[in-house]
């Protein structure tokens, strides 16, 4: 029978190996042994450990079976800690010794297919420096349509402002991630960084502006908050992307902290704003966005359902105003009022 | 019609219309200078004199000094202090109108007791320098006056001459001004003021903090008006209530029974009645003007100031015309509230060099709906109502929002936006803010007003 070869590899921190040994299996002997002394198979520097900790047995068909050798502390597999358990599979090929993470390579192990360095031109719209490209291009044409819109004098200084910021905040945001992927994933990943900052902003601008304008052009009802959810959902979905580009936490995981994470701060920072609010009494809900009037679609409504409604008005201010807290405002010796 | 606490803001108009930072600051400098102005003087009397009695010629003397010395020992200061201090708070002037001890003073010097009884006490001094316990008895917030006793002093009561004098007629004016002692000024009656909401006798004399609620005189003697309110940073324009609204208080507080009825209810019924005649005076059709095609409100009754302004420079990317309309009708409530007043303006845009979005963008940011500022002290939040309303001839953005009194329930102050949606090259935003009046009155009036928005081509 030919001899195959098994490695072991000890994981340091976000995965990497720190060491690796290899060891020979030939013909009926396919088992080896782990621990802290000299006469184990393979030998781990770690406190925790027993001199002869575990032994791992190598299936012809490419299981890995471990088997507890009576330690203190036991093996732990697939998450779980064991003791002198037999003859456990290793289906993840990750066995925990003590405070060692090992890895069990054989070779009938699954790998990634090799990863092109180029660009395949069938995936071309997938890329991310495609996708970096195209919706960075989308985004500085709506900061430009913005600073065009609202500067009728110097337009140029405008967009050039806008600009410079935007794109500093960016790099920031973008150089975050970028060292977190090298941290985690040893590669920098600007491209897919930028991809994803770029596309989600490029999505929910161009969201926020179709829901602006459609309150024009159909007369839509003014919603006061849907500025802050449509940020909160692209938060959301940035910071889903970004984690599952830049760290080694499960899909399922980064859509927990994704949605986790802007409904904490998002709910926080409504909370307290809406909190203001109560106590702010010169605040008022709703402004108007004005379009030109070609763009307009859907009729407006009748003056008379209008009053019909600001009649409830009354009941709406009344119930603010008991409940206001008591008379905590600074009066006449710090007074600002007219 | 300015009263002590407006005078600043009265000041503010009359300049262009036009709110910047800095003549904001300078009203609030005012507000504080006219506060004080609204503080009344006591006469130092020496030896009594023969008050005249109604069987007596008038006009026997033009003299100062006899005035002065006839009605000397029916002026008192009256003072107010907070909690147990013995420095005062305020100060202001106060004179006999009836025997027992009744004095006549304004209703603002008088306020800060009325709104906060356990808070404040209010005493008098005399010339001689005697002081004792000051009681209100009567208030009538609408001209603003009051009615009050001091106790342990009765002097005899000067007449109140309700007949107002002519334009040009001899007037005097007592109180201590600033706190620096029995003073008399000399001027003229300029009659009655015209096109103020709030009866007004125009003195051209001076009247300053500290003299509200001291007598104005005729050369007999006789009280024509109560000090009651000057411009700032002008010359001798002054005002005095009238004194035949004196004499209706005063008949009013002799006739009720001691102890009867609360004033702070009394303050409420008074702005809800005020507040009723304000709209009721503003009722019937709507005067409009027409500007780059639109019909807008006018000056809608002759106490309601109107300045048109404009930038006159001709290359500029937009044209913006400003028209500010104020009702002169604010009440002096207490210290930092007015009640019961409303103002309007018109931002009409027109531009040839802009295309219809960037000129959409002017309008927006000319609709912006900022909220008149009120202390939360005193108000509750805005609760809004927000549509694209279609109106004469043209579709526009409406917002309207109220907000309720906290202290006086039933009262409201009112923010309406309306912003034309239907032109690329020209547009309005027309503002329109209500203080302290009822809901239903107010929301009729602002139906009326969006109503009479039209556009005319």
């Amino acid at each position: 029978m030919s001899a195959e070869t098994v490695l072991i590899e000890v994981c340091g921190i976000h995965g990497r190996v720190q060491a690796r040994e290899r060891v020979t299996l030939t013909g009926d002997t396919r088992t080896f042994t782990i621990g802290r002394g000299a006469h184990a198979d393979v030998t781990v520097d770690d406190a925790y450990a027993a001199a002869i900790h575990a032994s791992v047995e190598v299936t012809p068909e490419g299981k890995v079976l471990v088997s507890d050798l009576g330690s203190v502390n036991g093996i732990v597999v697939s998450g779980k800690r064991h003791h002198g358990a037999r003859n456990l599979e290793l289906a993840d090929g990750i066995l925990k010794i003590g405070h060692t993470r090992l890895r069990v390579r054989t070779a009938h192990e699954a790998l990634t297919p090799e990863k092109p360095d180029h660009i395949e031109p069938a995936s071309i719209v997938r890329n991310p420096a495609f996708i970096a490209t195209a919706s960075g291009l989308v985004c500085v044409a709506q900061l430009a349509y913005a600073g065009w819109l609202g500067a009728p004098r110097d337009i140029a200084a405008a967009i050039v402002i806008v600009l410079t910021s935007a794109l500093l905040a960016a790099g920031v945001w973008v150089a975050f991630w970028a060292l977190l992927s090298r941290v985690m994933q040893w590669e920098w990943r600007w491209l897919r960084h930028a991809a994803i900052l770029l596309g989600v902003t490029a999505v929910f601008i161009s969201l926020h502006g179709l829901l602006e304008l459609g309150w024009f052009v159909f007369s839509l009802p003014q919603w006061s908050t849907r500025a802050a959810l449509v940020g909160a959902i692209a938060f959301a979905c940035a910071l889903y992307l970004h984690l599952n580009h830049a760290s080694n936490i499960s899909p399922r995981r980064a859509a927990l902290v994704a949605c986790i994470v802007p409904a904490l701060a998002g709910g926080a920072g409504y909370w307290v704003m809406e909190r203001e609010r109560m106590r702010d009494v010169n605040h008022i809900d709703t402004s108007l966005r004005i379009y030109p009037p070609s763009l307009r679609l859907r009729s407006a409504g009748a003056a008379e359902d209008f009053f019909r409604d600001a009649a409830k008005l009354r009941p709406a201010a009344d119930e603010k105003r008991k409940a206001m807290p008591g008379d905590d405002e600074p009066g006449e010796a710090g007074d600002d009022e007219v | 019609m300015p009263r002590c606490g407006l005078a600043g803001l009265e000041v503010n108009a009359v300049n262009n219309g036009v709110e910047t930072v800095s003549m904001r600051r300078m009203s609030l400098y005012v507000l504080t200078a006219a506060s004080m102005a609204c503080l009344a003087i006591t006469a130092y009397a020496q030896a009594p004199v023969a008050v005249p009695s109604p069987a007596v010629t008038p006009a026997t003397s033009e003299n100062a000094r006899d005035v002065l010395s006839r009605v000397r020992p029916a002026v008192i200061q009256i003072r107010g202090f907070f909690g147990s201090n013995t420095a005062q708070a305020f100060h202001g002037s106060g004179f006999a109108v009836a025997a027992d001890g009744v004095f006549m003073t304004n209703y603002h010097v008088v306020a800060q007791k009325v709104q906060y009884p356990d808070k404040y006490r209010l005493e008098y001094r005399t010339a001689e320098g005697k002081t004792g316990r000051i009681t209100v008895l009567a208030i009538d917030v609408r001209h603003d006056l009051a009615v009050v006793r001091a106790a342990g002093l009765a002097p005899a009561p000067l007449k109140l001459e309700p007949v107002v004098p002519v334009k040009g007629d001899r007037a005097y004016s007592i109180g201590f001004p600033l706190d620096v002692g029995l003073t008399i000024t000399e001027g003229v009656s300029n009659g009655r003021v015209e096109d103020s909401f709030d009866p007004r006798i125009h003195y051209s004399g001076a009247i300053n903090g500290g003299m509200s609620g001291g007598p104005a005189l005729n050369a007999a003697g006789e009280v024509i008006g109560v000090n009651v309110s000057g411009y700032i940073f002008t010359q001798l324009v002054a005002f005095l209530v009238p004194a035949e609204h004196a004499q209706a208080l005063l008949d009013r507080a002799l006739k009720q029974k001691p102890g009867a009825g609360s004033l702070r209810k009394d303050v409420l019924a008074q702005l809800r009645a005020h507040a009723t005649d304000l709209l009721g005076a503003l009722d019937g059709a709507m005067p409009t003007q027409v500007t780059a095609g639109y019909a807008l409100p006018a000056k809608l009754a002759p106490f309601i100031d109107c300045i048109a302004s404009g930038d006159p420079a001709p290359d500029q990317p937009v044209h913006i015309v400003r028209i500010n309309c104020s009702a002169k009708a604010g009440l002096y409530v207490q210290q930092g509230l007015y009640g019961g007043n409303l103002k309007y303006s018109h931002f009409v845009l027109s531009t040839s060099k802009l295309d219809a979005w960037r000129f959409a963008r002017q309008l927006s940011d000319g609709a912006f709906a900022f909220g008149e500022h009120g202390s939360r002290r005193h108000v509750g939040p805005f609760s809004c109502n927000n549509r694209i309303v279609g109106l004469k001839g043209f579709d526009a953005g409406v917002l309207v929002c109220v907000r309720g009194y906290r202290k006086f329930e039933g009262l409201y102050d009112f923010t309406v936006r309306v912003s034309s949606l239907n032109g690329s090259k020209r547009g309005f935003a027309s503002h329109l803010d209500m203080f302290g009046l009822e809901f239903e009155a107010g929301l009729r009036f602002i139906k009326r007003y969006v109503d009479a928005l039209e556009w005319k081509p």
